[in-house]
């Protein structure tokens, strides 16, 4: 299989990647850059553990082709908080204990960050819509939808 | 067999024209399949541990991102859009409001952000969401090949479960719906096992419009999926309404008959016996619903 | 609810844990990096639920460029088991389900392992098997575990060689078949529960690294590193101290992460490919159909009362489905032997609690451990013989439940708790007298009640023990071998160290990941025993550096230790009123007079913690005099609607309370109770379905769905009491599998209090519900 080369602006970051074809985002990200804030849960779309943002709009890294996004802008939990300043997200999830183990958290993160950016003031349902797609068997989401809440109440995700 | 770790191996190729398609597609034929969201064709692969040699990216191409409305001439929506798109333009909100509804029921938002129309339509999956919306819209695919493109409704391009009408030199490019009759009022509405985010157990699209010449006053299109080996409508049904001074007891009739032409199998999901009255139920909710709208 | 002295027991402090876990930081074990040493595996599983293995060639495999090692069961004979040693690593003579691991293939990318374990190739002769564990433990059944005589197993397990019993429990009390005879009202019934699975988002992961000098490590997702390593080095012939087992945060565990599921297989594997390193990890399909399961059951349960609605006398049968191999599920069937009434003052007994084998996937422990299993029955039919007495279910339970001090089913008398408290406010949060309208025409509404009760549930003597360690400026570590895996232990365990200790919560950090090469030893992170036992343990360990700093200052000051406390980093004495602040002393000790000489040095507490107290049972009979430790109890009600045109529910309000002896973080406890309450919810819905073949049908989050966020209830209303127990840190005991015990049953108590129809099987379905509404119209 042919490697291809590509550059991906993950979290600011410039990165030049050699990957092969069947390269996920996903892989991408944990494997060739180190970056395992994001979490493998299915592989298939279905639990949400993977999502980062793509040109800001959330995707489940692992049904994305890395070799598609040559040029492309990726945020990963890694790059939402810097220098100790947590977004008021992180902070509204840290504050209401909205984690529990933990794993699903950085997808819940940034499905909701990418919420928050295209809907300031979502209601519960909006809440639902958007994350219905990120699993958590620990909380019972409502802490979660709390939490998306009251960062939202505190006005933006950034 | 259990689904593998990771991609099997696969050569990607990001196509640069129409005619490279063609081209790759004729020296490749089956070792090759065209790329568009990805989000049923990377399950498959990972679950069969297996696939083509070669995905052909096509969601570059000139017109596959294409969402163009005109008043007279419809709807014509590029293979490529992803659902997202779908649900959240304005044009599509405000003339064809069940395809949005629809949309916007597929599975969940990250992966509505890369499935795509076309690759929805061309799965021909029995219960996919976005068939019976297209049906009421009298959808209809173009396909284009070296000879040139041709149109197919979507009965005609639906031939089986997973299978449709599309010939080996051929791809979808564009799917195409007239302009809606004037001041239609529809819905699209689904049970699934969870309350959001599942497959359709029972999907139900009703769009219904004003038509003085036949004696109900009004005219219904049914599209249903999930209970035959493709999604359809029920011609026998929208005619009986047609026929009718609507009462609730009508409805409840029309309900009852397309609730007879379902033909559900039992699987896992759902038993044949619970599809088929949810057929029944879920058209008479929604005929109700759009009644009360227009009458 | 009180605070202590130093204000940091009965306060939600917020997690120790949460700062990495919404940053990124936090490391699972996947998120471990190698580097290029690595080696990737993949496991080779049968494909038949009950086969003989006649033969297994694996030259193809091996002759893959890029293969390093292929292991099979030939290779190594050993089993594997916590109560009844009856598992094999890798199946050798006989796969017992569907999936069962027979090869594993070493490789150096997970591409080239996935192709060479296509080319292992096994051949089977298909043996009948049998799922239903009603059908297997009749005599004429097919044999899965035909050496059951041979295999070690814990003293107080009773399998019945020659059948597929592995464990059977009895309880004898009084005269159940004669109380019956004279009751007013009986009531009876058969249950059934499918096999379900645990679901944590985080996969099975482990890596083994086998060194040149038989230095073993694993790092593995896992609630249990120290019955880990006893139960691994046990079967390998390894001695403790050359396994270390490093187990970082747990991405969820539920008890799918106790004991040993698929981890012994990296270390055979790693064994095989001295020097490097070997990573297993289990794909989201392979989570669904190679690791352990909630054990199925069947139950069948008669119960009767007097004229006043007061219980006589329960004949019981509890067969569990224990899948495969029973190493485990045997003490779930104990476990619900011993509490087989449920939480009910019960005079005249008669019970057999069976764990039978089957070939379903290896049953093992999941929240609750049996009384989920027990409680789904028991709680509908403790409504039904209310009924028909035509008394109230709330006042019933009143009437019938277990009060402190009742000599209870076991013969042991019941630990202090307050289940009356509990119903008292769960009814009052339910509005339990009011009958209200649906929200809509197409709906009825019903509400429902169930209580429970459950003690840890393990052998009688598991132990905790703890250390903490000050630094220089007085921030301490904690040190501990049990396991966070969302519960919030660390920061329980924290708090409680720096209570006792008078320093800031923020000055306490538990030294994570635990490593059983540093970490004090722990038994399990199970059987909610943590904040008990592990807590008894590191206040022991914190009291312990207390009188350490104690006895340097006062000694220093000539002044009493009885005189001196600890506040806010502060040594005082109450008596002088001096002040000696920690940092000036917990690692540099202090001067003689004149520093004619130094007293103290670095303080490092030490404290660890065992029931002495728990007993045998007659295995005749089940009684003696401690069977446990102790109870927790609690009460849920369920307020729901049933959709009738499609048969689904919406469940408005799930209220719980619970009694948890003392609330160190109220808090975290009502995290517990959200989470419990829609896994419960969850649970009701859920199975692990098989075809006719023997084959997982659903493996995979389409077809096992779990519980979404659009699918919770609307409100979730959580409270507790508080009624102290003798041998609980500050009266305290565990909560964190109590929160979905009883759900499935009060849902199941409220869709007949909705629409009048009553499932005896779960799980429930829509589908299901919609066509028993549509039978009962038609007839």
């Amino acid at each position: 299989m042919a490697n291809h080369k590509l550059s991906l602006i993950v979290n600011g970051h410039t990165e030049q990647l050699l990957v092969s074809s069947n390269t996920t985002l996903l892989h991408a990200l944990r494997d060739h850059l180190g970056l395992m804030g994001t979490k493998n849960g299915c592989e298939a779309g279905e639990c949400g553990a993977c999502t980062v943002l793509l040109d800001g709009e959330p995707v489940n890294s692992c049904l994305v082709l890395a070799v598609e996004l040559d040029g492309r802008e990726i945020t990963t939990i890694e790059g939402l908080s810097s220098n100790g300043q947590l977004t008021p997200l992180q902070q509204a999830f840290a504050d209401l204990n909205a984690v529990q183990c933990g794993y699903c958290t950085p997808g819940m993160l940034m499905a909701s960050t990418a919420l928050l950016n295209r809907n300031p003031r979502p209601t519960e349902v909006d809440i639902q819509k958007a994350l219905v797609g990120n699993l958590c068997r620990c909380t019972g989401y409502q802490r979660i939808i709390d939490a998306v809440i009251k960062a939202s109440e505190q006005g933006s995700a950034q | 067999m259990l689904a593998r770790p990771g991609l099997p191996e696969f050569e990607y190729i990001k196509a640069q024209s129409p005619q490279e398609v063609f081209e790759l597609m004729k020296e490749n034929g089956s070792d090759l399949k065209l790329l568009m969201g990805g989000t049923d064709l990377f399950v498959q692969m990972r679950d069969r541990n297996g696939g083509p040699a070669f995905l052909l990216d096509v969601k570059g191409l000139p017109d596959m991102q294409e969402i163009s409305f005109d008043k007279k001439k419809g709807l014509r929506l590029g293979a490529a859009v992803s659902l997202n798109n779908i649900s959240k333009h304005p044009d599509l909100q405000k003339h064809y409001p069940v395809l949005c509804q629809a949309a916007d029921t597929v599975g969940n938002y990250q992966l509505r952000n890369r499935a795509t129309l076309g690759g929805n339509i061309c799965n021909a999956s029995p219960s996919a969401d976005m068939s019976p919306a297209a049906l009421v819209y009298k959808g209809s695919v173009i396909l284009e090949s070296p000879r040139g493109e041709r149109e197919l409704t979507l009965e005609q391009f639906w031939t089986g479960p997973g299978k449709t009408a599309l010939k080996e030199d051929e791809y979808l490019k564009t799917i195409q719906f007239p302009s809606p009759p004037a001041g239609a009022a529809g819905k699209y509405r689904k049970l699934g096992r969870s309350k959001m985010g599942d497959l359709a157990i029972v999907g139900v699209a009703v769009l219904g419009y004003s038509d003085s010449e036949v004696p109900a006053g009004l005219r219904f299109r049914i599209g249903i999926n999930s209970t035959a080996p493709t999604a359809y409508r029920v011609p026998p049904v929208e005619e009986f309404l047609t026929q009718n001074n609507l009462t609730d007891d009508i409805l409840y009739q029309a309900a009852e008959d397309a609730m007879d032409i379902s033909a559900p199998i039992e699987d896992q999901r759902a038993s044949a016996s619970y599809q088929k009255k949810m057929v029944r139920n879920l058209v008479n909710k929604t005929l109700k619903e759009i009644w009360e709208i227009l009458k | 609810m009180t605070i202590t002295e130093s204000g940091l027991i009965g306060k939600s402090v917020k997690r120790t844990d949460g700062l990495d876990k919404i940053t990124g930081c936090a490391v699972f074990v996947d998120d471990i990096q190698f580097g290029p040493n690595l080696l990737h595996s993949r496991l080779v599983r049968s494909p038949y639920p009950h086969a003989l293995i006649k033969n297994i060639d694996t030259k193809k495999a091996e002759a893959l460029p890029g293969v390093r090692a292929v292991v099979t069961g030939k290779d190594i004979e050993a089993r594997l088991g916590l109560y009844l040693i009856d598992r094999p690593i890798f199946a050798s003579d006989r796969a017992r389900y569907y999936g069962e691991p027979v090869a594993g293939v070493v490789a150096t990318s997970e591409q080239i392992a996935v192709e060479a374990a296509a080319l292992v190739e096994v051949d089977y002769e298909i043996l009948p098997a049998i799922y239903d564990p009603v059908e297997a433990a009749q005599e004429d059944a097919p044999l899965l575990h035909p050496d059951l005589g041979d295999y070690t197993v814990a003293n107080f397990i009773f399998p019945q060689p020659g059948t597929n019993i592995s464990e059977h429990f009895k309880i004898r009390k009084g005269d159940a078949e004669a109380s019956l005879a004279s009751c007013a009202a009986v009531a009876e019934g058969r249950f059934r529960l499918p096999p379900i699975e645990h679901v944590p988002l985080e996969t099975h992961t482990s890596i083994a690294l086998s060194e040149k000098t038989g230095q073993i490590t694993l790092w593995a997702s896992s609630q249990s590193p120290f019955a880990m390593r006893d139960m691994i080095a046990q079967s390998l012939g390894i001695s403790h101290n050359n396994l270390r087992v490093i187990a970082p945060l747990v991405g969820g565990g539920f008890g799918g992460k106790a004991g040993v599921t698929m981890e012994a297989c990296a270390v055979v594997m790693a064994q095989a490919v001295e020097g490097r390193p070997v990573k297993l990890r289990f794909t989201r399909e392979e989570e669904f159909v190679g690791t352990s399961v909630r054990q199925s059951l069947v139950s069948d349960i008669k119960v009767g009362c007097d004229a006043d609605g007061i219980l006589q006398a329960m004949e019981l049968t509890y067969y569990f489905g224990g899948g495969a191999y029973n190493d485990y599920g045997v003490n779930i069937a104990r476990a619900a032997g011993y509490s087989c009434t449920g939480p009910y003052d019960v005079p005249n007994v008669k019970a057999d609690s069976l764990c039978v084998y089957t070939n379903y996937p290896v049953g093992s422990a999941m929240r609750g451990f049996g009384m989920p299993e027990i409680h789904w029955g028991l709680e509908q039919i403790m409504d039904r013989l209310a009924e028909e007495i035509s008394m109230d279910p709330v006042e019933f339970r009143r009437l019938n439940c277990v009060r402190t001090g009742d000599e209870i089913v076991s013969g042991m008398n019941m630990t202090p708790i307050d289940l009356e408290a509990c119903l008292d406010k769960v009814t009052k949060a339910i509005r339990w007298d009011k009958k209200e309208a649906p929200t809509a025409p197409n709906k009825k509404r019903g509400k429902g009640i169930a209580i429970m009760w459950k003690a840890p549930a393990m052998p009688p003597n598991p132990g905790s023990a703890a250390v903490v360690r000050f630094n220089e400026d007085a921030t301490i570590n904690v040190e501990v071998g049990g396991q966070e895996l969302g519960q919030g232990t660390f920061t329980v365990v924290a708090q409680i160290a720096a209570d006792v200790l008078g320093i800031p919560y923020e000055n306490a950090t538990v030294s994570y990941p635990i490593d059983t090469k540093y970490s004090p030893y722990e038994w399990q992170t199970v059987a909610s025993r943590l904040t008990w036992s592990m807590g008894n343990a590191v206040k022991a360990a914190a009291e312990d550096a207390r009188f350490q700093i104690l006895e340097t200052v006062a000694a220093h000051w000539d002044e009493e230790i009885e005189d001196l406390t600890i506040k806010d980093g502060l040594v005082i004495s109450f008596k002088s009123e001096r002040e000696m602040p920690l940092d000036k002393m917990v690692i540099y000790g202090l001067p003689n007079e004149n520093y004619e000489g130094w007293k103290g040095g670095p303080v490092v507490g030490r404290g660890h913690f065992m029931p002495t107290y728990v007993t045998n049972l007659d295995p005749e009979t089940g009684q003696g005099t401690r069977a446990v430790v102790h109870y927790t109890v609690g009460a849920q009600a369920v307020d729901l609607e049933v959709d009738l045109e499609t048969g689904q529910l919406e469940v408005l309000n799930i209220a719980s309370v619970y009694d948890v002896g003392r609330a160190i973080n109220p808090d975290l406890i009502m995290t517990q109770i959200e989470g419990g309450a829609v896994h419960g919810m969850s649970s009701a819905f859920e199975a692990l379905k098989f075809n006719e073949a023997g084959e997982v049908i659903n493996p995979s989050f389409v077809d096992y769905r779990i519980a979404t966020i659009a699918d919770i209830p609307r409100k979730i209303h959580g409270d507790f009491v508080e009624t102290p127990i003798d041998d609980g840190p500050w009266g305290a005991r565990g909560v964190g599998e109590h929160v979905m015990v009883q759900t499935a049953p009060a849902i199941a108590n409220a869709i007949y209090d909705a629409v009048g129809i009553r499932f005896s099987d779960l799980p429930l379905s829509a589908d299901k519900i919609y066509l028993a509404l549509d039978e009962k119209e038609s007839q």
